[in-house]
């Protein structure tokens, strides 16, 4: 409203200027010289009139909703700008949550396979010191048994031998020996083969 | 060579043409051809401004509202954004409504059979005056009376060469609306007396074919064709020239406005 009113007081002031001005001034005939730098009033003040109407008319009636049309495409073009701006920060931020998801999920199998490998390891070590333990025990478990086995044998053909020897001997000396004499000297001998084999 | 005899008769008949005539009333109360396009031209600008009114959405569709909103913007960031500056809002009104009015004017005149309402020096003394009296009004405004009439002489000139440069500032203040008027009405009118004597060159070239055709005629008729093209580019010229001295007028309007409203020289 305030720009109307100016202009409204303007109009008035070009007004009353045009109506002062000195009319025989403007009203020579036209033809042609200097004349053609005369104002003819047939022509300013139409000119005049005609200008200060529009310039008023567009002043309350068109040019502040063309501004306030402008200024709010202004302000949508920033607010949207600034929207996508906010966006794109969200988006990057967005990515770099996902980016650092990902390397934590990828440090994270990284672990978890380190940490399988190595119970695997651990694993692999006590099957193998299990294994290895119980192949021990089933060797010297064997070495005992053997050497009970080899024991018994020994035992059972010394007094195979024993026999054997105290009946081919009685045979051969036809008894000179009595049978008490005869078994100590094969359980002498006996003991020498034994502890030739031991 | 009878049409170059011709000619000059013929250019000064132009010029009589040119010169305002009365069509309703006489020169001192009444509408001459060129105030009678001048209306014209306000009517079809009150017009196209309705129109973009209405049309004008906040997405701009269509080439009519486009290109009313691509003068309009030139307006505000050329002229009242680049030469007023902060204060740019309360003058925009008044720099584009002049900037419209002369343009469209001076399109008007461009159609053949129309005349400019610009090419009458009434006419653009009555918009130079307007203009003056609106930048002289908000100078006082800004300053008062006094304060403006001071500001006219530079700050910092020593008595008695302040005095001086005040009675020059004056008078320069006083020749704006002058040359203003001046500025505008001798290019509209010289632009359309050159339009005007190529297109009567032309014909007078032209009109011996027309009447009789022979080879003789149609050896003569030649240069028609060079005055027609000549008066092509000049047409193509006069449309540049319609838009810049709308252009010139609206930034003096706008560097006046500023200057009168400036803190101090």
């Amino acid at each position: 409203m305030k720009l109307i009113n100016r202009a409204g007081r303007a109009a008035a002031l070009v007004a009353a200027a045009g109506l002062l001005a000195p009319v025989p001034a403007f009203a020579e005939e036209s033809a042609g010289g200097a004349s053609i730098l005369i104002p003819n009033m047939a022509e300013f003040i139409p000119a005049l009139i005609a200008f200060l109407i529009i310039l008023v008319a567009l002043a309350k009636l068109a040019w502040p909703s063309v501004l306030t049309m402008m200024d709010e495409r202004s302000k949508r073009i920033e607010e949207s700008l600034a929207d996508a701006e906010a966006a794109k920060q969200a988006a990057a931020a967005k990515r770099r949550e996902a980016d650092q998801i990902v390397a934590d999920a990828r440090r994270e199998a990284a672990d978890i396979v380190l940490e399988a490998r190595r119970d695997a390891e651990s694993e692999r070590a006590r099957i193998i010191g299990s294994a290895h333990d119980e192949a021990t025990a089933l060797i010297a478990r064997a070495h005992e048994n053997i050497e009970d086995e080899r024991r018994a044998v020994y035992a059972s053909s010394a007094e195979t031998v024993a026999n054997l020897a105290v009946e081919v001997a009685g045979r051969i000396l036809n008894e000179r020996l009595d049978e008490a004499e005869q078994r100590k000297l094969i359980e002498k001998y006996t003991e020498q083969v034994g502890s030739l084999n031991g | 060579m009878d049409a170059f005899a011709a000619l000059p008769e013929e250019i000064n008949h132009l010029v009589a043409e040119f010169s305002s005539a009365p069509v309703a009333g006489d020169l001192t109360v009444g509408l001459t051809q060129y105030s009678f396009w001048l209306l014209v031209a306000a009517v079809v600008f009150a017009v196209v401004m309705a129109v973009f009114v209405k049309k004008q959405t906040l997405v701009p569709r269509g080439v009519f509202v486009n290109g009313v909103e691509y003068l309009i913007e030139y307006v505000q960031n050329d002229v009242a954004k680049g030469v007023v500056g902060t204060g740019w809002r309360r003058h925009f009104p008044f720099l584009a409504t002049i900037f419209l009015f002369i343009l469209i004017n001076n399109f008007i005149g461009l159609i053949p059979g129309c005349k400019p309402g610009t090419g009458a020096i009434g006419c653009t003394a009555a918009l130079a005056l307007v203009t003056f009296v609106y930048f002289v009004y908000f100078g006082c405004k800004k300053h008062g009376v006094i304060g403006y009439l001071k500001s006219l002489a530079p700050a910092g000139v020593a008595f008695p060469m302040n005095v001086f440069v005040w009675v020059i500032e004056v008078f320069s203040l006083l020749l704006r609306p002058i040359t203003l008027a001046i500025r505008l009405f001798c290019n509209m009118f010289a632009g359309h007396i050159v339009m005007g004597s190529f297109s009567i060159m032309a014909a007078i070239f032209a009109e011996p074919l027309l009447e009789h055709f022979s080879a003789m005629n149609a050896v003569g008729a030649l240069p028609s064709l060079a005055w027609l093209a000549i008066l092509l580019i000049i047409y193509a010229v006069e449309l540049i020239v319609a838009f810049v001295q709308a252009y010139v007028f609206t930034v003096l309007a706008a560097v006046y406005i500023q200057i009168a409203e400036a803190e101090g020289h």
